[in-house]
Protein backbone atom coordinates (compact mmCIF):
# COMPACT_ATOMS: atom_id res chain seq x y z
CA UNK A 1 0.00 0.00 0.00
CA UNK A 2 1.35 3.40 -0.84
CA UNK A 3 0.31 6.73 0.53
CA UNK A 4 -0.41 9.56 -1.84
CA UNK A 5 -0.23 13.18 -0.71
CA UNK A 6 -2.68 15.91 -1.73
CA UNK A 7 -3.40 17.01 -5.32
CA UNK A 8 -1.17 20.04 -4.79
CA UNK A 9 1.74 17.80 -3.98
CA UNK A 10 1.06 15.60 -7.03
CA UNK A 11 1.35 18.68 -9.19
CA UNK A 12 4.49 19.76 -7.36
CA UNK A 13 6.02 16.33 -7.95
CA UNK A 14 5.35 16.45 -11.70
CA UNK A 15 8.35 18.75 -11.97
CA UNK A 16 11.38 16.59 -11.05
CA UNK A 17 13.39 19.68 -10.11
CA UNK A 18 11.00 20.30 -7.26
CA UNK A 19 11.66 16.89 -5.71
CA UNK A 20 15.39 17.44 -6.11
CA UNK A 21 15.13 20.68 -4.17
CA UNK A 22 13.14 18.93 -1.45
CA UNK A 23 15.65 16.10 -1.30
CA UNK A 24 18.52 18.56 -0.97
CA UNK A 25 16.87 20.68 1.75
CA UNK A 26 16.05 17.46 3.61
CA UNK A 27 19.61 16.13 3.53
CA UNK A 28 21.14 19.46 4.58
CA UNK A 29 18.70 20.73 7.18
CA UNK A 30 16.99 17.62 8.50
CA UNK A 31 19.76 15.01 8.34
CA UNK A 32 22.80 17.30 8.31
CA UNK A 33 25.11 15.14 6.20
CA UNK A 34 25.17 13.09 3.05
CA UNK A 35 27.43 10.59 1.39
CA UNK A 36 27.82 10.68 -2.35
CA UNK A 37 27.28 7.15 -3.65
CA UNK A 38 29.45 7.51 -6.74
CA UNK A 39 32.38 9.38 -5.28
CA UNK A 40 32.09 8.00 -1.77
CA UNK A 41 32.65 11.52 -0.45
CA UNK A 42 31.07 12.66 2.75
CA UNK A 43 29.36 16.01 2.85
CA UNK A 44 28.96 17.34 6.31
CA UNK A 45 26.37 20.08 6.57
CA UNK A 46 26.31 20.43 10.35
CA UNK A 47 27.73 23.92 10.17
CA UNK A 48 25.42 25.08 7.38
CA UNK A 49 22.55 23.59 9.31
CA UNK A 50 23.38 25.32 12.57
CA UNK A 51 24.26 28.68 11.01
CA UNK A 52 20.93 28.84 9.18
CA UNK A 53 18.54 27.16 11.53
CA UNK A 54 16.75 30.12 13.02
CA UNK A 55 13.48 31.87 12.31
CA UNK A 56 13.95 34.73 9.85
CA UNK A 57 11.14 36.65 11.53
CA UNK A 58 11.78 36.31 15.27
CA UNK A 59 15.35 34.93 15.26
CA UNK A 60 14.47 32.07 17.59
CA UNK A 61 15.82 28.61 16.90
CA UNK A 62 12.46 27.00 17.28
CA UNK A 63 10.41 25.23 18.29
CA UNK A 64 9.09 23.58 15.15
CA UNK A 65 11.45 25.23 12.71
CA UNK A 66 10.44 24.88 9.04
CA UNK A 67 12.14 25.68 5.75
CA UNK A 68 10.10 27.09 2.87
CA UNK A 69 10.52 24.95 -0.24
CA UNK A 70 9.69 27.78 -2.67
CA UNK A 71 12.21 30.33 -1.44
CA UNK A 72 14.99 30.70 1.08
CA UNK A 73 13.06 31.28 4.27
CA UNK A 74 13.22 29.64 7.66
CA UNK A 75 10.52 30.14 10.23
CA UNK A 76 9.21 28.89 13.53
CA UNK A 77 5.69 27.55 13.70
CA UNK A 78 3.64 30.77 13.63
CA UNK A 79 6.08 32.61 11.35
CA UNK A 80 6.45 29.94 8.66
CA UNK A 81 2.66 29.78 8.37
CA UNK A 82 2.54 33.56 8.15
CA UNK A 83 5.20 33.51 5.43
CA UNK A 84 3.72 30.78 3.22
CA UNK A 85 0.31 32.36 3.48
CA UNK A 86 1.42 35.89 2.62
CA UNK A 87 3.82 34.85 -0.15
CA UNK A 88 1.53 32.11 -1.49
CA UNK A 89 4.31 29.58 -1.17
CA UNK A 90 2.94 26.05 -1.22
CA UNK A 91 5.19 23.76 0.79
CA UNK A 92 7.39 23.91 3.84
CA UNK A 93 9.56 21.24 5.42
CA UNK A 94 9.60 20.66 9.17
CA UNK A 95 13.27 20.31 10.13
CA UNK A 96 13.27 17.86 13.04
CA UNK A 97 11.39 14.94 11.54
CA UNK A 98 11.27 16.02 7.89
CA UNK A 99 7.49 16.31 7.57
CA UNK A 100 6.03 18.32 4.69
CA UNK A 101 3.26 20.88 5.19
CA UNK A 102 0.93 21.97 2.38
CA UNK A 103 -0.23 25.57 2.62
CA UNK A 104 -3.37 25.05 0.53
CA UNK A 105 -4.50 21.99 2.50
CA UNK A 106 -3.53 23.67 5.77
CA UNK A 107 -2.00 20.43 7.07
CA UNK A 108 0.90 18.03 6.79
CA UNK A 109 0.81 15.54 3.96
CA UNK A 110 1.99 11.94 3.79
CA UNK A 111 3.38 10.61 0.57
CA UNK A 112 5.37 7.49 -0.31
CA UNK A 113 7.93 9.53 -2.16
CA UNK A 114 8.55 11.61 0.95
CA UNK A 115 9.11 8.39 2.87
CA UNK A 116 11.56 7.36 0.20
CA UNK A 117 13.49 10.64 0.49
CA UNK A 118 13.66 10.23 4.25
CA UNK A 119 14.82 6.64 3.88
CA UNK A 120 17.62 7.31 1.41
CA UNK A 121 18.84 10.44 3.16
CA UNK A 122 19.00 8.91 6.61
CA UNK A 123 20.92 5.97 5.14
CA UNK A 124 23.51 8.34 3.70
CA UNK A 125 23.87 10.15 6.98
CA UNK A 126 27.15 9.82 8.84
CA UNK A 127 25.36 9.38 12.16
CA UNK A 128 22.36 7.41 13.26
CA UNK A 129 19.27 9.53 13.88
CA UNK A 130 16.65 7.57 15.72
CA UNK A 131 14.01 10.23 15.24
CA UNK A 132 14.09 9.74 11.47
CA UNK A 133 13.05 6.13 11.88
CA UNK A 134 9.95 6.93 13.86
CA UNK A 135 8.02 9.01 11.38
CA UNK A 136 7.72 6.84 8.31
CA UNK A 137 4.85 4.59 7.36
CA UNK A 138 5.08 0.97 8.35
CA UNK A 139 4.34 -1.61 5.69
CA UNK A 140 3.96 -4.96 7.43
CA UNK A 141 5.48 -7.96 5.69
CA UNK A 142 3.30 -10.95 4.76
CA UNK A 143 4.50 -12.76 7.87
CA UNK A 144 3.70 -9.78 10.07
CA UNK A 145 0.24 -9.54 8.51
CA UNK A 146 -0.41 -13.19 9.36
CA UNK A 147 0.72 -12.63 12.92
CA UNK A 148 -1.51 -9.58 13.21
CA UNK A 149 -4.60 -11.51 12.11
CA UNK A 150 -3.78 -14.38 14.45
CA UNK A 151 -3.18 -12.27 17.53
CA UNK A 152 -5.93 -9.75 17.80
CA UNK A 153 -5.88 -9.34 21.54
CA UNK A 154 -4.11 -6.16 22.49
CA UNK A 155 -2.28 -5.67 25.73
CA UNK A 156 -1.91 -2.15 27.01
CA UNK A 157 1.00 -1.84 29.43
CA UNK A 158 0.05 0.70 32.07
CA UNK A 159 1.26 1.52 35.57
CA UNK A 160 -1.04 -1.17 36.89
CA UNK A 161 0.00 -3.95 34.52
CA UNK A 162 1.27 -7.02 36.23
CA UNK A 163 2.92 -8.55 33.20
CA UNK A 164 6.46 -9.48 34.04
CA UNK A 165 5.77 -9.90 37.74
CA UNK A 166 5.83 -13.56 38.68
CA UNK A 167 6.46 -15.23 41.97
CA UNK A 168 8.86 -18.15 41.93
CA UNK A 169 8.21 -21.28 43.98
CA UNK A 170 10.84 -22.02 46.60
CA UNK A 171 11.61 -25.68 46.04
CA UNK A 172 13.93 -27.05 48.69
CA UNK A 173 15.74 -23.82 49.57
CA UNK A 174 16.07 -22.31 46.14
CA UNK A 175 15.60 -18.68 47.13
CA UNK A 176 19.17 -17.92 46.01
CA UNK A 177 18.24 -19.14 42.54
CA UNK A 178 14.88 -17.40 42.55
CA UNK A 179 16.51 -14.08 43.43
CA UNK A 180 19.04 -14.37 40.62
CA UNK A 181 16.38 -15.41 38.12
CA UNK A 182 14.22 -12.42 39.12
CA UNK A 183 17.15 -10.13 38.38
CA UNK A 184 17.88 -11.78 35.01
CA UNK A 185 14.17 -11.49 34.09
CA UNK A 186 14.32 -7.76 34.77
CA UNK A 187 17.64 -6.98 33.10
CA UNK A 188 16.51 -4.80 30.17
CA UNK A 189 19.15 -6.02 27.71
CA UNK A 190 18.50 -9.69 28.43
CA UNK A 191 14.74 -9.24 28.39
CA UNK A 192 14.89 -7.60 24.97
CA UNK A 193 17.19 -10.31 23.70
CA UNK A 194 15.18 -13.28 24.92
CA UNK A 195 11.72 -11.91 24.22
CA UNK A 196 12.68 -11.10 20.66
CA UNK A 197 13.82 -14.71 20.32
CA UNK A 198 17.32 -14.06 19.13
CA UNK A 199 18.86 -17.29 20.37
CA UNK A 200 19.00 -19.75 17.50
CA UNK A 201 20.05 -22.98 19.03
CA UNK A 202 22.54 -25.06 17.15
CA UNK A 203 22.96 -27.64 19.86
CA UNK A 204 20.61 -29.87 21.80
CA UNK A 205 18.10 -27.53 23.40
CA UNK A 206 17.59 -29.92 26.32
CA UNK A 207 21.14 -29.31 27.46
CA UNK A 208 21.32 -25.64 26.48
CA UNK A 209 20.93 -23.14 29.29
CA UNK A 210 20.13 -20.40 26.77
CA UNK A 211 17.10 -22.41 25.59
CA UNK A 212 16.02 -23.11 29.15
CA UNK A 213 16.28 -19.47 30.10
CA UNK A 214 14.47 -18.55 26.89
CA UNK A 215 11.55 -20.71 28.02
CA UNK A 216 11.60 -19.17 31.46
CA UNK A 217 11.36 -15.70 29.84
CA UNK A 218 8.40 -16.77 27.69
CA UNK A 219 6.55 -18.22 30.69
CA UNK A 220 7.48 -15.34 32.91
CA UNK A 221 6.02 -12.75 30.55
CA UNK A 222 2.97 -14.66 29.30
CA UNK A 223 0.56 -12.75 31.52
CA UNK A 224 -0.26 -15.56 33.96
CA UNK A 225 -0.16 -14.82 37.66
CA UNK A 226 0.50 -18.16 39.32
CA UNK A 227 4.00 -18.54 40.72
CA UNK A 228 6.41 -20.43 38.48
CA UNK A 229 8.36 -23.48 39.46
CA UNK A 230 11.70 -23.46 37.67
CA UNK A 231 11.88 -27.24 37.44
CA UNK A 232 13.81 -27.39 34.15
CA UNK A 233 16.34 -24.88 35.34
CA UNK A 234 16.70 -26.69 38.66
CA UNK A 235 17.18 -30.00 36.94
CA UNK A 236 19.74 -28.47 34.64
CA UNK A 237 21.73 -26.93 37.49
CA UNK A 238 21.61 -30.17 39.47
CA UNK A 239 23.00 -32.11 36.54
CA UNK A 240 25.41 -29.54 35.06
CA UNK A 241 26.63 -27.51 38.01
CA UNK A 242 25.94 -29.55 41.14
CA UNK A 243 28.37 -27.49 43.20
CA UNK A 244 26.04 -24.50 43.06
CA UNK A 245 22.76 -26.37 43.25
CA UNK A 246 22.63 -28.91 46.04
CA UNK A 247 20.03 -29.36 48.69
CA UNK A 248 21.63 -26.75 50.89
CA UNK A 249 21.47 -23.00 50.70
CA UNK A 250 23.91 -21.62 48.14
CA UNK A 251 25.59 -18.31 47.71
CA UNK A 252 23.52 -16.23 45.29
CA UNK A 253 26.60 -14.53 43.89
CA UNK A 254 28.40 -17.81 43.11
CA UNK A 255 25.25 -19.02 41.42
CA UNK A 256 24.95 -15.81 39.42
CA UNK A 257 28.52 -16.00 38.12
CA UNK A 258 28.20 -19.71 37.37
CA UNK A 259 24.98 -19.05 35.45
CA UNK A 260 26.59 -16.30 33.36
CA UNK A 261 29.47 -18.66 32.56
CA UNK A 262 27.16 -21.43 31.39
CA UNK A 263 24.96 -19.04 29.42
CA UNK A 264 28.02 -17.67 27.64
CA UNK A 265 29.26 -21.18 26.88
CA UNK A 266 25.98 -22.31 25.36
CA UNK A 267 25.36 -19.04 23.58
CA UNK A 268 28.84 -19.07 22.07
CA UNK A 269 28.37 -22.68 20.93
CA UNK A 270 25.38 -21.56 18.92
CA UNK A 271 27.11 -18.60 17.32
CA UNK A 272 29.97 -20.76 16.07
CA UNK A 273 32.42 -19.95 18.75
CA UNK A 274 35.01 -22.47 19.66
CA UNK A 275 36.29 -20.62 22.68
CA UNK A 276 35.09 -22.06 25.93
CA UNK A 277 37.02 -19.75 28.16
CA UNK A 278 34.72 -18.27 30.77
CA UNK A 279 35.79 -14.71 30.17
CA UNK A 280 37.20 -13.75 26.81
CA UNK A 281 37.63 -10.28 25.50
CA UNK A 282 36.13 -10.66 22.09
CA UNK A 283 33.20 -13.00 22.64
CA UNK A 284 30.10 -11.63 20.94
CA UNK A 285 27.54 -13.55 22.97
CA UNK A 286 24.73 -11.63 24.68
CA UNK A 287 26.24 -12.28 28.10
CA UNK A 288 29.55 -10.76 27.13
CA UNK A 289 27.86 -7.92 25.32
CA UNK A 290 25.97 -7.06 28.48
CA UNK A 291 28.27 -7.90 31.36
CA UNK A 292 31.90 -7.57 30.23
CA UNK A 293 34.01 -4.57 30.98
CA UNK A 294 37.74 -4.30 31.52
CA UNK A 295 39.92 -3.46 34.43
CA UNK A 296 43.25 -1.68 34.12
CA UNK A 297 45.99 -2.41 36.59
CA UNK A 298 48.93 -0.01 36.83
CA UNK A 299 52.06 -1.09 38.66
CA UNK A 300 54.20 1.97 39.39
CA UNK A 301 57.84 1.69 40.40
CA UNK A 302 58.50 3.96 43.36
CA UNK A 303 62.04 4.63 42.19
CA UNK A 304 61.76 5.49 38.50
CA UNK A 305 58.00 5.99 38.36
CA UNK A 306 57.91 3.59 35.44
CA UNK A 307 54.42 2.19 34.84
CA UNK A 308 53.54 -1.27 33.65
CA UNK A 309 49.93 -1.64 32.65
CA UNK A 310 47.84 -4.74 32.23
CA UNK A 311 44.21 -4.93 31.17
CA UNK A 312 41.88 -7.71 32.11
CA UNK A 313 38.25 -8.43 31.32
CA UNK A 314 35.88 -8.27 34.25
CA UNK A 315 32.32 -9.49 34.89
CA UNK A 316 31.57 -8.10 38.27
CA UNK A 317 33.13 -5.92 40.89
CA UNK A 318 33.74 -7.64 44.18
CA UNK A 319 34.13 -4.85 46.70
CA UNK A 320 35.80 -5.24 50.07
CA UNK A 321 34.03 -3.81 53.07
CA UNK A 322 36.66 -1.78 54.85
CA UNK A 323 36.39 0.35 57.96
CA UNK A 324 35.45 3.90 57.06
CA UNK A 325 33.85 3.06 53.74
CA UNK A 326 30.13 3.38 54.35
CA UNK A 327 28.89 4.12 50.85
CA UNK A 328 29.19 2.36 47.52
CA UNK A 329 31.20 5.29 46.19
CA UNK A 330 33.63 5.01 49.11
CA UNK A 331 33.98 1.28 48.49
CA UNK A 332 34.74 2.03 44.85
CA UNK A 333 37.28 4.68 45.88
CA UNK A 334 38.97 2.07 48.03
CA UNK A 335 38.84 -0.40 45.15
CA UNK A 336 40.60 2.02 42.80
CA UNK A 337 43.07 3.43 45.31
CA UNK A 338 46.82 3.16 44.69
CA UNK A 339 48.24 0.66 47.16
CA UNK A 340 51.81 0.08 48.21
CA UNK A 341 52.51 -3.63 47.76
CA UNK A 342 54.18 -5.53 50.57
CA UNK A 343 56.56 -7.41 48.34
CA UNK A 344 59.13 -5.91 46.01
CA UNK A 345 58.38 -6.37 42.36
CA UNK A 346 60.65 -6.55 39.33
CA UNK A 347 60.71 -3.15 37.57
CA UNK A 348 61.24 -3.50 33.83
CA UNK A 349 62.85 -0.08 33.38
CA UNK A 350 65.16 -0.31 36.39
CA UNK A 351 65.84 -3.99 35.85
CA UNK A 352 65.79 -4.39 39.60
CA UNK A 353 63.28 -5.46 42.21
CA UNK A 354 61.63 -2.31 43.51
CA UNK A 355 58.94 -1.17 45.82
CA UNK A 356 55.81 -0.64 43.71
CA UNK A 357 52.25 0.61 44.01
CA UNK A 358 49.35 -1.07 42.34
CA UNK A 359 46.27 0.82 41.21
CA UNK A 360 43.13 -0.53 39.61
CA UNK A 361 40.88 1.55 37.38
CA UNK A 362 38.06 0.79 35.00
CA UNK A 363 39.10 0.79 31.38
CA UNK A 364 35.71 0.03 29.86
CA UNK A 365 32.36 -0.26 31.55
CA UNK A 366 29.89 -3.02 30.77
CA UNK A 367 26.26 -2.14 30.08
CA UNK A 368 25.25 -3.97 33.21
CA UNK A 369 27.51 -3.29 36.18
CA UNK A 370 27.32 -5.72 39.07
CA UNK A 371 28.73 -5.01 42.50
CA UNK A 372 29.13 -7.72 45.06
CA UNK A 373 29.62 -6.34 48.54
CA UNK A 374 31.89 -8.92 50.10
CA UNK A 375 29.88 -9.47 53.25
CA UNK A 376 30.99 -13.04 53.82
CA UNK A 377 34.41 -13.43 55.32
CA UNK A 378 35.96 -16.86 55.07
CA UNK A 379 37.75 -16.79 58.40
CA UNK A 380 38.62 -19.33 61.06
CA UNK A 381 35.28 -18.79 62.69
CA UNK A 382 33.44 -19.87 59.54
CA UNK A 383 31.57 -17.71 57.06
CA UNK A 384 30.72 -14.79 59.23
CA UNK A 385 28.74 -11.98 57.74
CA UNK A 386 29.58 -8.30 57.89
CA UNK A 387 26.21 -6.59 58.17
CA UNK A 388 27.46 -2.99 57.86
CA UNK A 389 24.98 -0.86 55.99
CA UNK A 390 26.57 0.35 52.77
CA UNK A 391 24.70 3.28 51.32
CA UNK A 392 23.97 3.18 47.61
CA UNK A 393 22.07 5.53 45.36
CA UNK A 394 19.64 5.21 42.50
CA UNK A 395 21.97 7.00 40.10
CA UNK A 396 25.67 6.30 39.97
CA UNK A 397 28.31 8.21 38.03
CA UNK A 398 31.24 5.91 37.30
CA UNK A 399 33.43 8.65 35.79
CA UNK A 400 35.75 9.06 38.83
CA UNK A 401 36.76 5.39 38.63
CA UNK A 402 37.63 5.28 34.95
CA UNK A 403 41.21 4.90 33.68
CA UNK A 404 41.04 7.93 31.42
CA UNK A 405 39.33 10.79 33.11
CA UNK A 406 38.00 13.03 30.42
CA UNK A 407 37.61 15.89 32.84
CA UNK A 408 38.64 18.40 30.23
CA UNK A 409 36.30 17.21 27.52
CA UNK A 410 33.57 19.74 26.73
CA UNK A 411 31.01 17.00 27.18
CA UNK A 412 30.35 15.06 30.30
CA UNK A 413 31.28 11.49 29.43
CA UNK A 414 28.21 9.39 29.77
CA UNK A 415 29.07 7.03 32.59
CA UNK A 416 25.73 7.34 34.35
CA UNK A 417 24.21 4.15 35.67
CA UNK A 418 20.88 3.54 37.31
CA UNK A 419 20.01 0.89 39.85
CA UNK A 420 17.63 -1.76 38.55
CA UNK A 421 17.97 -4.63 40.98
CA UNK A 422 19.34 -5.54 44.40
CA UNK A 423 19.79 -8.97 45.95
CA UNK A 424 19.71 -9.08 49.72
CA UNK A 425 20.70 -11.75 52.15
CA UNK A 426 18.97 -12.16 55.47
CA UNK A 427 20.73 -14.23 58.11
CA UNK A 428 24.13 -14.94 59.57
CA UNK A 429 26.13 -16.88 56.96
CA UNK A 430 26.03 -17.35 53.20
CA UNK A 431 25.01 -20.99 53.55
CA UNK A 432 22.11 -20.27 55.81
CA UNK A 433 19.46 -17.60 55.84
CA UNK A 434 17.29 -16.33 53.08
CA UNK A 435 17.66 -14.38 49.83
CA UNK A 436 15.26 -11.84 48.39
CA UNK A 437 15.50 -9.57 45.36
CA UNK A 438 14.26 -6.07 44.62
CA UNK A 439 13.63 -5.38 40.94
CA UNK A 440 12.68 -2.32 38.94
CA UNK A 441 9.74 -2.73 36.60
CA UNK A 442 8.49 -0.23 33.99
CA UNK A 443 9.82 3.23 34.74
CA UNK A 444 10.28 3.67 38.46
CA UNK A 445 8.25 0.91 40.06
CA UNK A 446 10.00 -1.32 42.51
CA UNK A 447 8.94 -4.77 43.62
CA UNK A 448 10.18 -7.03 46.34
CA UNK A 449 10.46 -10.62 45.15
CA UNK A 450 10.37 -13.01 48.06
CA UNK A 451 9.95 -16.40 46.36
CA UNK A 452 6.19 -16.77 45.66
CA UNK A 453 5.33 -13.35 47.01
CA UNK A 454 5.77 -10.20 44.95
CA UNK A 455 4.95 -6.92 46.61
CA UNK A 456 5.16 -3.32 45.51
CA UNK A 457 7.65 -1.25 47.50
CA UNK A 458 9.01 2.27 47.40
CA UNK A 459 12.48 3.14 46.20
CA UNK A 460 13.30 4.15 49.80
CA UNK A 461 12.88 0.60 51.04
CA UNK A 462 15.26 -0.61 48.34
CA UNK A 463 17.88 2.04 49.13
CA UNK A 464 17.60 1.43 52.88
CA UNK A 465 18.07 -2.30 52.53
CA UNK A 466 21.36 -3.96 53.43
CA UNK A 467 22.46 -4.77 49.88
CA UNK A 468 24.48 -7.82 48.89
CA UNK A 469 24.61 -7.71 45.09
CA UNK A 470 23.78 -4.40 43.42
CA UNK A 471 22.85 -4.27 39.74
CA UNK A 472 23.20 -1.07 37.75
CA UNK A 473 22.29 -0.58 34.10
CA UNK A 474 23.86 2.00 31.82
CA UNK A 475 21.44 4.87 31.93
CA UNK A 476 21.43 5.66 28.25
CA UNK A 477 22.41 3.16 25.62
CA UNK A 478 24.86 4.69 23.20
CA UNK A 479 24.12 4.20 19.55
CA UNK A 480 26.29 5.01 16.55
CA UNK B 1 19.72 39.39 16.80
CA UNK B 2 23.19 40.93 16.89
CA UNK B 3 25.53 38.98 14.65
CA UNK B 4 28.04 38.35 17.39
CA UNK B 5 25.55 36.71 19.70
CA UNK B 6 24.37 34.51 16.89
CA UNK B 7 27.85 33.32 16.16
CA UNK B 8 28.50 32.52 19.79
CA UNK B 9 25.37 30.44 20.07
CA UNK B 10 26.14 28.74 16.78
CA UNK B 11 29.55 27.92 18.07
CA UNK B 12 28.18 26.46 21.27
CA UNK B 13 25.85 24.26 19.34
CA UNK B 14 28.40 23.22 16.76
CA UNK B 15 31.42 22.23 18.82
CA UNK B 16 31.48 18.43 19.04
CA UNK B 17 27.98 18.26 17.56
CA UNK B 18 26.51 19.70 20.74
CA UNK B 19 23.14 20.32 19.15
CA UNK B 20 22.89 16.78 17.86
CA UNK B 21 23.91 15.18 21.11
CA UNK B 22 21.49 17.25 23.16
CA UNK B 23 18.66 16.59 20.70
CA UNK B 24 19.28 12.87 20.80
CA UNK B 25 19.47 12.90 24.59
CA UNK B 26 16.16 14.77 24.92
CA UNK B 27 14.58 12.37 22.50
CA UNK B 28 15.87 9.28 24.31
CA UNK B 29 14.78 10.53 27.71
CA UNK B 30 11.30 11.45 26.56
CA UNK B 31 10.81 8.00 25.07
CA UNK B 32 12.34 6.19 28.05
CA UNK B 33 10.30 8.04 30.62
CA UNK B 34 7.08 7.09 28.86
CA UNK B 35 6.33 10.70 27.96
CA UNK B 36 6.01 9.95 24.28
CA UNK B 37 3.37 7.29 24.89
CA UNK B 38 1.41 9.62 27.12
CA UNK B 39 1.45 12.37 24.50
CA UNK B 40 0.38 9.89 21.86
CA UNK B 41 -2.55 8.83 24.05
CA UNK B 42 -3.48 12.48 24.64
CA UNK B 43 -3.47 13.07 20.86
CA UNK B 44 -5.66 10.02 20.25
CA UNK B 45 -8.08 11.24 22.87
CA UNK B 46 -8.20 14.73 21.36
CA UNK B 47 -8.88 13.29 17.91
CA UNK B 48 -11.63 10.99 19.15
CA UNK B 49 -13.25 13.80 21.14
CA UNK B 50 -13.22 16.20 18.21
CA UNK B 51 -15.87 14.05 16.51
CA UNK B 52 -16.30 14.02 12.73
CA UNK B 53 -13.94 16.81 11.87
CA UNK B 54 -10.36 15.56 12.18
CA UNK B 55 -8.22 18.33 13.67
CA UNK B 56 -5.17 19.48 11.72
CA UNK B 57 -1.72 18.80 13.11
CA UNK B 58 -1.37 22.51 13.93
CA UNK B 59 -4.59 22.43 15.95
CA UNK B 60 -3.38 19.34 17.77
CA UNK B 61 -0.04 20.99 18.49
CA UNK B 62 -1.71 24.01 20.03
CA UNK B 63 -4.06 21.99 22.24
CA UNK B 64 -1.55 19.32 23.26
CA UNK B 65 1.63 21.39 23.72
CA UNK B 66 0.76 22.90 27.13
CA UNK B 67 -0.36 19.53 28.47
CA UNK B 68 2.66 17.78 27.01
CA UNK B 69 5.07 20.29 28.54
CA UNK B 70 3.48 19.76 31.93
CA UNK B 71 3.89 15.99 31.58
CA UNK B 72 7.68 16.05 31.31
CA UNK B 73 9.20 14.39 34.38
CA UNK B 74 11.04 16.62 36.82
CA UNK B 75 13.92 14.16 36.76
CA UNK B 76 14.32 14.54 33.00
CA UNK B 77 14.24 18.34 33.23
CA UNK B 78 16.84 18.34 35.98
CA UNK B 79 19.16 16.06 34.06
CA UNK B 80 18.93 18.13 30.90
CA UNK B 81 19.56 21.33 32.78
CA UNK B 82 22.61 19.76 34.36
CA UNK B 83 23.88 18.50 31.00
CA UNK B 84 23.41 21.80 29.23
CA UNK B 85 25.00 23.73 32.07
CA UNK B 86 27.92 21.35 31.98
CA UNK B 87 28.35 21.69 28.24
CA UNK B 88 28.24 25.49 28.36
CA UNK B 89 30.60 25.73 31.30
CA UNK B 90 33.15 23.46 29.69
CA UNK B 91 32.90 25.29 26.41
CA UNK B 92 33.93 28.48 28.12
CA UNK B 93 37.02 26.64 29.22
CA UNK B 94 37.80 24.46 26.25
CA UNK B 95 35.77 25.43 23.21
CA UNK B 96 37.15 28.88 22.57
CA UNK B 97 40.72 27.92 23.22
CA UNK B 98 40.49 25.22 20.59
CA UNK B 99 38.93 27.60 18.14
CA UNK B 100 41.64 30.21 18.56
CA UNK B 101 44.10 27.64 17.30
CA UNK B 102 42.29 27.29 14.01
ZN1 LIG C 1 9.54 32.97 14.47
ZN1 LIG D 1 8.80 31.03 0.85
ZN1 LIG E 1 -2.31 20.31 -0.53
ZN1 LIG F 1 19.90 -23.24 22.90
ZN1 LIG G 1 30.50 -15.05 25.67
ZN1 LIG H 1 61.77 1.39 38.19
Amino acid sequence: MSTVGCEHFQEFKSNPNNLDTLRWVHSVFVVGSSKDKRTGLNYNYHQTKIMNSFCHTCNNRGPNLHACIDCVFFGCLPHIREHTKEEHHDFSLELTYGQVHCTKCGDYIYDSELDEINKTNRKRSDTFHRRLFECSTWNPTEEEKDLLTLYTQRVCITDKSQIGLRGLVNFRITCYMNSVVQVLMHTPLLRDYFLSERHFCKTDSESCLMCILSNVFQEFYNGDKVPLLLHKLLHFIWTHAPHVGGDVQQDAHEFFIETLGLLHKHCAESINHTSHAVVTNNCSCIIHESFTGSLQSDIVCQKCKGVSTTIEPIWDFALDLVPGALTLVECLKHFTKAELLDNFSMCESCGLPRQVTKQLSIKTLPTVVTFQLKRFKKSDEGHGKVATKIQFTEMLDMTPFMSTKKADSPFPSDNMYSLFAVINHQGETSYAGHYIAYVRQLKDHWYKCNDEVISRVGLDEVLFSEGYILFYHKHVLGYK
Amino acid sequence: MPQEYGDRVSLHLDVNNGLDSVTELVHTRLVESGWKDEVRLACRKAIVESGDRVPTVDELISTITPKARALIREKVKRELLYKIEHILMNLEKVGYKDLEDI
